[in-house]
């Protein structure tokens, strides 16, 4: 256990929608390209980092990207403003989802089941803790992946959560508190197999 | 308010309204193994914080994002398609220039070689006669058009005659008009294509033109500038029907 201050460890992202950027009836595209850059490209790490724990794959990961920073620009109207980093994060699930979808039409017949993905017990056992949690983590649902990742590392509250997974706010609490339990079983599992 | 986990995890969260976080709080008090839970969450969410990785995006992801950014505010691309298109079009102009400059080339050999026959064979003239209204029916039921047969005495170029010929693969209206002690034959057949053209063959002047649907080859010994005039009054008589 360890308690290092979370400051160091994660970027804060905190504020970093700008009030001061006035994106609104913007029509040049050179402008409203000026815009949506100041607005999105400081949650880059954080798409980045919903995008890599979804999809589980680095380069898959930045494909999705590189197609949710596409999309929110096509559909930049859409954002009235409230939250930056949480609209961003809504385009990227959104597209990983689309994502998945294409790649489980592509693989046809062979869904991509999550629980195949998980790691083996006896795999993991002679791994560190962080490899420990990492594949803990990539072994549940995405369901509860996302949720974790949006609440643990996003550090976002409850409302944006279930803004972003389109849940009701109470589907939040109950589902992250289901994830955490999850987790901690099978960290303690691996770490019993040790 | 019973011990549950999913409080305790909201509580830890800071996510309860103030009514609820009082009764938590309240519960905790008073309950050893629930405080022991809150402590145990509290100690996984700092250890999840400090061994996840996060991942950072890479540099060229950033440069890769912008890049495509950049392209997506600049519009569709068009150009390409249009050099693709451009392209494509120059090169089956090229062929079809190509192509038609070849038929052009055989077309005026074989004009050529008409006139030069019907000179030499005596076959000048099949329908001898100065009057276009005597001519141009005498092409009905020769030909699958009626060529329009024009009177230029009055420009210097009498009207001889007419026969019919056979050149670039069909069957057309040979007008002959005179210029001096000069012939001038007149090669017009039906087309849809247009332009024209003037060159030297064989010591022959040959002039092409294209009007009213038809195309027009004039071929002859007398000067060019002579055949340039006699191809104006052609095109200047047309263009006063009109």
């Amino acid at each position: 256990m360890q308690t290092a201050g979370t400051g160091a460890v994660f970027p804060g992202i905190f504020g970093a929608a700008a009030k001061s950027i006035e994106w609104r009836g913007l029509i040049d595209p050179q402008a409203r390209l000026k815009a949506f850059e100041a607005l999105m490209l400081p949650h880059l790490d954080a798409a980045h980092n919903l995008a890599r724990w979804l999809a589980r794959s680095a380069p898959d990961a930045e494909d999705i990207v590189q197609e949710s920073y596409l999309r929110a620009f096509r559909f930049f109207d859409g954002y009235h403003g409230g939250d930056s980093r949480s609209w961003l994060l809504t385009v990227v699930r959104n597209t990983f989802l689309t994502w998945r979808k294409r790649e489980e039409r592509r693989l046809s017949d062979v869904p991509l089941d999550e629980e195949k993905h998980g790691i083996a017990p006896a795999a993991a056992a002679s791994q560190g803790d962080t490899e420990t949690l990492r594949g803990c983590i990539d072994a549940l649902p995405p369901e509860f992946r996302e949720i974790l990742i949006l609440r643990e590392m996003e550090e976002l509250p409850y409302r944006e959560i279930a803004a972003i997974a389109s849940l009701p706010a109470g589907t939040v609490m109950s589902r992250l508190s289901r994830a955490r339990q999850r987790l901690e079983d099978c960290v303690r599992r691996k770490a019993a197999a040790r | 308010m019973t011990c549950s986990r999913q409080w305790i995890d909201a509580y830890v969260d800071d996510e309860l309204d103030p009514s609820t976080r009082w009764q938590v709080e309240q519960h905790l008090a008073g309950c050893e193994s629930c405080a022991a839970l809150r402590a145990e969450i509290a100690a996984r969410h700092e250890q999840f914080r400090t061994l996840a990785p996060y991942y950072r995006a890479p540099e060229r992801l950033r440069q890769s994002v912008q890049a495509g950014l950049r392209a997506e505010a600049a519009g569709p691309r068009r150009w390409p398609w249009l050099a693709v298109a451009a392209t494509v079009l120059l090169a089956a102009g090229l062929v079809w220039g190509v192509r038609r400059g070849r038929e052009r080339e055989l077309l005026a050999q074989e004009i050529v070689a008409s006139h030069v026959r019907s000179t030499i064979g005596g076959r000048l003239i099949d329908v001898p006669s100065s009057d276009r209204h005597t001519v141009r029916p005498w092409f009905n039921g020769k030909l699958d058009f009626s060529p329009e047969v024009k009177d230029l005495a009055a420009e210097g170029f009498p009207l001889a005659g007419g026969r019919v010929d056979y050149v670039g693969g069909r069957t057309v209206a040979v007008l002959v008009y005179r210029r001096g002690n000069h012939n001038i034959d007149l090669f017009l057949w039906p087309s849809d294509t247009g332009g024209g053209s003037e060159s030297q063959r064989n010591g022959f002047t040959i002039v092409h033109w294209t009007e009213g649907g038809m195309s027009a080859w004039a071929i002859s010994d007398v000067a060019r500038e002579e055949l340039l005039r006699f191809r104006d009054a052609q095109m200047a008589d047309f263009s006063k029907k009109q």
